[in-house]
Formats: C-alpha cells, structure tokens, sequence
C-alpha cells in the first residue's frame, strides 16, 4: 500500500481524535439539552476516518468508526439523548478506535466486536421498546436513564424543531466537503469551524513524516516572509552602501538590521510555540475516568488553555502533569462521605491554570481536598530515616509539605494502582527542573493543595550569566544560580574550609561544597606548571573571590570562577557528537563578539564532582556549627537614615507596627502613639545614639519590643530585611551606649542595636532602683558559672550580669564549664548555659550538672537565639530550669534573680560540703 | 569552483575530485564532495572533557562545529597553528565538523582504478582509517575516509 497515502490518513485521523475525548464529555455534561453543532462536528470527524478507513480498505476500523457514527447520528437527530454510561462506551470505544490508527497495520486483524456490538446494544436499545442492556461492557443499567430521557425527549421535542433545521442545514457538508455555505445563516458556526481544519489537512499532506511537523499560524508565516523582505533589502542597502563607499548611511543599515534580525528571532521563535491547552486536554477525561474509578466526585476547571509555550516543554511536561493530576485525585480529593463530613461539598473541586507571569509560565494544579499533613509527612520523614526527630521538630510547616519532593517518599499512607509507589513527586520534579522549571507545594489541612509549576517559555533561549575561568568563558543558566559571593581576600582564609579534602564555604551558618571550575574542566592541567603556581598563589593576595552558588534538584554547592561577565540571553547550539557526552556540559552559545561559549551543566557538574551530598553536608554542619565563633541570628535590618543601616534581633522583638507619622503624638518632649486604647512610648535613634536624622515620611515603622513589663516602639522609618545573620561583629568601631556592634552586610556596614540599652538611655527612670541584685552585706554576691562559645555573646551577657552585680566566671565551652564546676575553685549558685556548644552542648552540660549528686541542686538556665520546641522539650528532659533568650535582657535578669538571688543562700552550705 | 563540481556531477564515477592538504609531511586527500569549505577560522574555544582528537568549537556563521586535529589522530604531536593553517570543513552523518590542517594544496582529479587499496599500517596509522593510496609523481596521497577518521575508535 502507499505508505505515503497512509501517512496522510493517520495524520488526519489523529487530528480527528485529538480533542474527541473532550468532545464526548461535554456531550456527556450537556445531558439532555443536546449541543447539536458539537454533536455534529464529533459526527463529521468520525465520518471522515469512516470513510478514508473504507477507501484504504480498513475494515476493522471502518466498522468501529461506523459503529460510533452511529450513535452519534442518533444523537444529533435527537433520537438518542447522551448519558454517562454511553458515553463511557463511546469513550472507549474511541480509545480502541484511537489505538487501532496508531497499529494500522494490524488494524484488519484486531477484534472489536466487543465495541462494536456495546454500541450497538446502546442504539439497539433505543430502537426497542423495551430497552435491555447488553452485558458486554456497559457497566451501568440503562433503563432508568433511557426511560428519563425519553420523556425529557418529548417535552422538549417541541422546542428543538428548530434546531432540528438548523441540524439539517449542518449536515450536508460532511458529505460534500468542499462545498460552500449555501443557506445563509441558522447555523453559522459549525461552517464557520469547519473550512479551517481542512485548510490545514491539504496543507498537512505536502509535509513529510507525521511527527516532525508542527502547525504554524498563516499570520506568522506571514510576517516571516515579510522580515525576509526586510532583511534582502537591508542586505541590498548594505552591499550598495560598501561599493559606493558611502559610510553616511552606514548606522540607519545598521539599526535596521539589527531591529529585522530581532523580529525574525522573535517570530521564528512563535513558530515553536504552541498551546498548552494541547496538555491539559486530556485532563477531563483523565480526571472522569479516575474519580469514578475510586469512587469520588471530582470537577476539573481549566484555565489559560491558550497561553503558549515552545514545543520542546509541551512535550515533556505531559507525564509530570499528568502524575500530579492524579496523585491530586488520589491523595488529594477526599471520598463523598468525607468531604460531607468535613461541610464541604461533595463534589472535589480541581483548578487547573495557566498564565503568565514575570517572562515565565506558571502551572497551578489546585484541589480542595483533603491537604498535606505536616505532622504525619514529617513521622513517615523521620521513620523513613529521612530526617532526624530533631530536624523534623525544627523544620516549619512548609518545608515540612516539601518533603513530599524528597527521592523514595510517598504520599499516600496505603499504595494505591494509581499513585504512591514513591517514586513519583521526585520524579516530576527532576523532570521539570530539567526543563528549567521548578515546582513548589502550598497545602492547607483540610483545605487543599496548591502545586505550582514555573516554567521558562522556552529552552531555545535561556537567560545565562556568562563567567570567566582562565581564559575561555563560559555560560551558567540563571535558573541554577542562588545567588553570588564575592569574598575579599582578606575574608577568604575564614570563609573556607575543608572536609575531607573538597573545599567548603561558610555562608550564613551554613556549609556549602565549592569546587573551582578550572579543575572542574581540568584546565589547570592544560597549562604549564609554573604558570598554574604562579597564578594560584599570586590569586587570592590581588583579587576577591568569586563564587556562584548553584542549585540543582538535590545539590547546592559554589562554584568558583575567575570573572563575572554579563548576565544574556543566550541561544541554545547544540554540540556535536565527539563531544555530545562531555560531562559538565549541555551545550554551546555564540557570544555577541562571535566566540562560542559552552554551557555549563550544573547537575553534570554535580555528578562529575560528587559533589558532597546534603546528608554529609547536614552532618558537617552538626559538628561545625558549634566551633562556629559566628552564631546565626535572626535579624531585622532597617535604615533611620538612607545612608545609615541598623539591626536587631528578631528575638526580643515581639511584633513590628506600620503607623502614618500623624498618629504619632508629642506630650511633653516624648513621642507616644495610641495603641489600642493605650500609649506606647516611641524611641527614636537619632535621640539617642550618635545616627543621622531620617527623611520625613508619611509612613513609617515601628519595631515594639517590651521593657520592664512596658510596650515601646523604636521608630524604623525604612524596613530592609529579615535575615538570618552570621557574620563577625566587631565591637570596637563603633563603641558607644545603645551600640552592641557593627558588621558588615551587602558592603554596608551595619550597627547592631541594643534596644534595651536604647530604652534605658531614653528613661533611665524605668530601671527599678532593686534591678541590682540585693546582697546582704556580709554576703558575696550571687556566682554565676556562664559557658558559651560566642565571644560576642559572652561579653553581652558578661557585662550585663556584672552590671547588675553578679559576679561571673565565663567559660567559652560546656566542657570547660564542666571542668571549672569540677575543680571546686568557685561555689557557684547558678549555671547559664548557651545551647550549641562545640565540645559539650548545654544539653550535656545540664545533663551531667542534674546526674551528678553534687551538683543536681543547680538551678541551670539554658540561653537560646530562638526557643525552638525541641530545645525546650529537651531541656526539660534534662533537667534545665529555664529558658530564656540571649538578647531579652529583662527576661534574662529577672530568671536570674528568681533563681540565683533566692537560692544562694541555700545552695551555700551543700557547695560547702565539697 | 562552481564549474568543476558542476563538471565532476556529470563525469562517470570512475574519476574521483579530491581536496588534497597536508598534515606534517603526509599529503592527505578528501572526496570533493564531502568538503563544504575550507576557512581561516582557527579561533578555537577548547572543550573540556573532550576526546583528545578533538581540538575544540567554531562559530562556523552560527553554528557550532567541532573542530578536530588531524595530528592527533594520525599520531603526530598536535598542530601548531600557523600562517598556512587552515580548518576543512566537511560533511560527515549530518554534522559539519572542522579538520584542522596544516596546509592546503590542490584539487586533484583521480582515476578511481588508479587507486591501490590501503595496507593495513601507513605511517605506524591503522590502515582502515584510508581508502586508499595514490602515487603521485613525487610524493604519495593518502586518501582519508571521513566518516572513519571520525569514529574516534583509533588513536
């Protein structure tokens, strides 16, 4: 037979199948009230495969596609009234049809009886008047529908006389294919539809194979012939400009070219792109057959069907949407009687939707089921051997639902056909991050589940930052860039360590894996020996750093490079075949100075370096956090004065207020703002450390922390960030009251903030004249043993007991501290430990203080950046009294006055015996 | 140019066009018909990782072409690039690739029964790498099989 004749007809076939299932279910959900023009259009695709089938000599598929014309002649006649059950036949009836055009060879020797003769005990049916359902594949009775039907079918016979002309007018064109319109108007429509899919099929029969063609919109060819034009007249006007040597003209040539050679780029780039709705199609149906297969009710809205993305991502995002759609249904969708229980409607819900946003497509797959479970996520995490009890009571909701990404983690509590073999969340998500895309997971318990997907609207171009390792320079997407470090020399000795001979970087707490691109690409080996020496060492005396920190599905590492060039637009060459299998690489680029450039593939990177793993990196990072001098805080960064930054610990800070300057009242030289029937005093820097006035403003913040049991606002004119912080302060430059420090941040330097010091500059009334501890005059004293590891710290809550009277012997580790308690030199009446600890934790600590039977009567106060659940559970395992927060001075005082100052004396004596 | 390929076309497959260069002191030939063009862009950008045959990429007007050093393969240390070095740029399995050469010289019309098949080692180089030999008046023409050259199966 003629394979080219056959190509055409699956071409064509398949255009008539492609949206059928959609079709049929909305026959199905207009029920009664029968779309005739659907109907029809359904009725003329079938027809056409019907008898292209017959002139191939297709038989099986010619009888199976006449069999379903069948009903839906019946249908469109409105002698038959479409119903859930045929439907289902109908549908997979056109899935066989479907299936037997994919196989047309072995089409003739298929059997489809089975089909056949479900849909014509339907039609059968309907002929008779007593109707009787076929066993062969009809699931549900008919009777009752049928029944329904009939009399729904007569009362409204009347009204569709009139459709029933306009049907009549509909129908003569499948037949004569070609012919015109010839009535005017009763059914403008189904004409109005029809002269395009068949334009497109004539043209669809000059192109070659199948599945390397892709559809293009007349416009677009349009305006690509146009910009061909263009460009032959540029080239004209250049060649003439060159031989007349006129240099005159010379730029408008230029700029012309350059605009010409934009649009062609653009729109042979549209060429590319196509519909999404081509993906989402499919979901109706997918979504129907799986909610009733498990029982539920689901609804599925689709939107933003025409946002267009390039064909390379439709192609590849079908099987990730797909999985997600059902783990939706599955996981998500909650049974009838549940969601009735729960006052929610029986029926799911699910949106589907599509838009565009910031140059990307975002893909949100939303339910309103039964949501993800934080808690039980992180059990099945931690009894999985996924994470840590501990990490798990650190992590927040959010990270929590998150995990449902993590390799070899399922969802479902049971495994189910459908989903949850575990193998699938993580799956979707290295397949959409290949895309350079990423997804991310909202839930709310028994509220729903949001997935969103970010993709780029193309991989023909990518958005790349181009970096400089000796000499040849290189282009990293932007998608895996984190972000930038640059590190001045002086930096890099504290900035970067080693374990186990891979480099590592310090970066806010954290532990991050580096490696150097240049022995990445093993060209420091290419180069004479000397030279490399010479370079390396002469390197990090003259020159910063420069670190790009990447991302990947489950890497995170920096990469060091020589320079950073331009962030651009590059366009995707692929390689050839030599060097195709190159790890490390994905690609090539030409540079606007027409060099190439490579891609660098940070994922192959990854794997060609074994890059250290999170769980290696995790542990590390256990071990190192404590010989950390820099502790991680969190802070809120503000400026008073655009040129000046401050910040403060979010610790001591209990909420932040957005206030008009106007609410702000002055009563005798004190600023107050009303505050829900009470007044707040209002500190401002400027009045009481050395800080530059700020702009006045009509709005501002104010940062409200407490005070001996007081509200006061420090006035924030401009919030910055929220940050967790590890860096140095420095103490010395910037000395003075109300000052803890300075550090830099972003190249700004920023000042550390004592609001309690501020407080107390503005009203020295409010310390209480008993804030210094009481001590009877032939009493020493209460002794307070202090362990913790951050020299910052240290000299903090040093200064602040002595200030107060206490005498303090501080020790820079638990270890130490267990030492000093041991060697009997001092009779302490009261032990304040940091938690994080290098050598011995506070845990321990505490732990070996309350086993001992010397020591256990001590009460011990564990010092916190953050009281996290855990610690605090933890603790009380322990045996640690209290707990308080290493910045919340008032708190901290008061715990040691209630501790030390009333237990001195009786601890006294026990110490003595020792 | 046009005229001899035009003229090649129509001639019986008995005679055989062929780019003739050098590399070192051999004198290689390549089918006409699979050279696109021979240019002066030697801006090479190395590839990390890449086999040592090949030299690296070209922006050959938009596209990137491999470029592949004929010394390596033929066993010679690699080419410096020099005044007469030139890159060939042929058609192997859909791809263009770029040999790097040393030298360029004629376009030579051979008689194809005139060609004595390769021996199995010329020059210390595997043999299956040729067609096969032609001699000249002074100096022997190797004649290169693309496609094997390009296997990157032999060193």
């Amino acid at each position: 037979m003629d394979d080219e004749l056959l190509n055409d007809f699956i071409v064509e076939a398949n255009e008539h199948m492609a949206d059928i299932e959609n079709q049929f279910l909305s026959i199905e959900e207009s029920g009664e009230d029968v779309d005739v023009d659907l109907i029809n259009e359904v009725f003329r695709g079938i027809h056409s495969i019907k008898g292209a089938a017959g002139f191939l000599g297709m038989t099986t598929i010619n009888d199976l596609a006449h069999s379903l014309e069948n009903i839906l002649n019946m249908m469109r006649n409105l002698e038959l009234t479409p119903n859930s059950a045929m439907i289902d036949v109908m549908l997979r009836a056109a899935d066989r049809l479907q299936g037997l055009i994919n196989d047309i060879q072995n089409s003739n020797d298929a059997d489809v009886s089975e089909f056949i003769q479900a849909l014509e005990s339907i039609s059968n049916d309907k002929a008779e008047a007593a109707p009787e359902p076929t066993p062969a594949v009809q699931e549900k009775p008919l009777t009752e529908d049928e029944e329904l039907d009939r009399q729904i079918e007569e009362a409204i016979a009347a009204k569709l006389a009139e459709t029933n002309a306009k049907k009549e007018a509909t129908e003569k064109p499948p037949q004569q294919e070609a012919e015109p319109p010839v009535e005017p108007t009763p059914a403008p429509s189904p004409e109005a539809k029809k002269p395009t899919p068949t334009a497109k099929k004539s043209k669809d029969k000059k192109t070659a194979a199948p599945e390397a063609s892709i559809r293009v919109s007349i416009g677009v060819l349009d305006k690509l012939m146009n910009l061909a034009g263009e460009l032959v007249l540029s080239r004209n006007q250049l060649m003439q400009a060159i031989v007349t040597t006129d240099r005159t003209g010379l730029d408008v040539i230029a700029s012309r070219l350059d605009q010409v050679t934009s649009e062609v780029q653009e729109s042979i780039m549209q060429t590319r792109m196509q519909q999404i709705g081509s993906v989402f199609g499919k979901f109706p149906r997918i979504v129907r057959d799986l909610s009733s297969k498990l029982g539920k009710h689901c609804n599925l809205n689709i939107e933003g069907k025409e946002v267009e993305v390039d064909k390379t991502i439709i192609e590849a995002i079908g099987d990730p949407l797909t999985h997600l759609v059902r783990n939706s249904i599955d996981h998500g969708i909650e049974m009838p009687e549940g969601r009735e229980k729960a006052g929610k409607p029986v029926e799911g819900t699910m949106n589907l939707r599509a838009f565009y946003q910031a140059g990307k497509v975002r893909i949100e797959i939303e339910d309103d089921g039964a949501g993800i479970d934080p808690k039980k996520l992180k059990e099945k995490a931690v009894s999985k051997g996924i994470l840590t009890a501990e990490k798990a009571e650190q992590m927040n909701d959010r990270e929590a639902v998150r995990l449902i990404f993590h390799p070899g983690f399922s969802m479902a509590a049971k495994v189910t056909d459908v989903s949850g073999r575990g193998v699938g969340m993580d799956v979707v998500r290295t397949n959409i991050s290949k895309l350079g895309g990423t997804v991310d997971v909202e839930s709310v318990v028994g509220q729903g589940t949001n997935i969103v997907i970010t993709l780029p609207l193309t991989l023909a171009i990518i958005p790349s930052l181009i970096v400089q390792s000796r000499e040849d320079r290189f282009a990293i997407p932007q998608v895996n860039i984190a972000e930038l470090v640059r590190l001045r020399p002086a930096e890099l000795e504290k900035r970067v360590g080693r374990i186990k001979d891979s480099e590592v970087l310090r970066l806010r707490g954290d532990l991050l894996p580096l490696i150097r691109l240049e022995e990445v690409l093993g060209m420091a080996s290419k180069q004479g020996a000397d030279e490399e020496q010479a370079e390396t060492t002469a390197q990090p005396i003259c020159k910063a750093t420069n670190i790009i920190v990447v991302e990947t599905g489950q890497h995170r590492f920096g990469v060091v490079v020589d320079a950073l060039h331009d962030s651009e637009e590059i366009v995707v060459k692929p390689l050839g075949r030599h060097i195709q299998e190159c790890p490390c690489l994905s690609g090539a680029t030409i540079l606007g100075d027409g060099h190439v450039a490579l891609i660098l593939d940070v994922a192959g990177i990854a794997a060609h370096e074994q890059v250290l793993g999170n769980e290696a990196l995790d542990q590390e990072n256990e071990k190192q956090t404590g010989n950390d001098e820099e502790e991680t805080q969190h802070m809120l960064l503000f400026s008073n004065h655009a040129e000046e930054h401050f910040a403060v610990t979010m610790d001591v800070i209990s909420r932040i207020d957005r206030v008009r300057a106007d609410q702000i009242d002055s009563v005798g030289g004190q600023e107050l703002l009303q505050y829900r029937n009470s007044t707040m005093s209002l500190l401002r820097l400027e009045n009481c450390i050395t800080a530059k006035m700020p702009e006045p403003g009509n709005r501002l913040y104010v940062i409200v922390f407490e005070v001996a049991g007081k509200e006061v606002g420090l006035i924030a004119p401009l919030l910055e960030d929220i940050r967790d912080i590890t860096s140095t302060i420095d103490t010395a430059t910037f000395r003075e009251r109300g000052i803890l420090g300075s550090m830099v941040l972003g190249e700004k330097t920023t000042r550390y903030v004592d609001l309690f010091e501020l407080a107390d500059i503005a009203h020295p009334e409010w310390r209480d004249a008993d804030d210094v501890v009481a001590v009877e005059e032939d009493e020493q004293p209460p002794l307070i043993l202090l362990a913790e590891d951050s020299g910052f710290f240290r000299k903090q809550v040093t200064g602040m007991m002595t200030e107060r009277g206490y005498r303090v012997v501080d020790c820079e580790d638990g270890l130490i501290a267990w030492e000093t308690l041991q060697s009997g030199e001092h009779d302490f009446d009261l032990v304040v430990t940091d938690i994080e600890m290098p050598n011995m934790d506070g845990f321990e600590l505490a732990d070996r203080i309350k086993q001992s039977s010397k020591w256990n009567h001590l009460p011990v106060i564990a010092l916190t950046s953050l009281a996290g659940a855990a610690d605090v559970e933890r603790g009380i395992e322990v045996g640690i009294d209290d707990y308080q927060i290493k910045m919340d001075r008032d708190k901290l005082l008061n715990s040691l006055q209630n501790f030390a100052g009333t237990k001195s004396g009786n601890n006294r004596p026990v110490l003595e015996k020792v | 140019m046009n005229a001899t390929l035009e003229a090649k076309r129509d001639t019986a497959a008995a005679e055989l066009q062929l780019a003739t260069f050098y590399v070192g002191d051999i004198l290689l030939g390549i089918d006409i018909q699979q050279v696109q063009e021979i240019n002066r862009q030697l801006d090479v950008t190395e590839v990390p990782h890449s086999p040592d045959f090949v030299r690296g990429v070209i922006n050959l007007r938009g596209d990137v072409a491999t470029v592949v050093d004929l010394r390596t393969i033929l066993g010679l240390p690699s080419a410096e690039v020099t005044r007469e070095s030139r890159n060939l740029i042929v058609h192997s399995k859909g791809e263009t690739i770029g040999f790097l050469v040393d030298r360029i010289s004629d376009i030579l019309a051979l008689n194809t029964n005139e060609i004595s098949p390769s021996p199995t080692t010329v020059e210390g180089v595997d043999g299956n790498l040729f067609k096969g030999i032609f001699k000249l008046e002074t100096e022997l023409l190797i004649i290169l099989d693309v496609d094997a050259v390009l296997s990157g199966e032999t060193k």
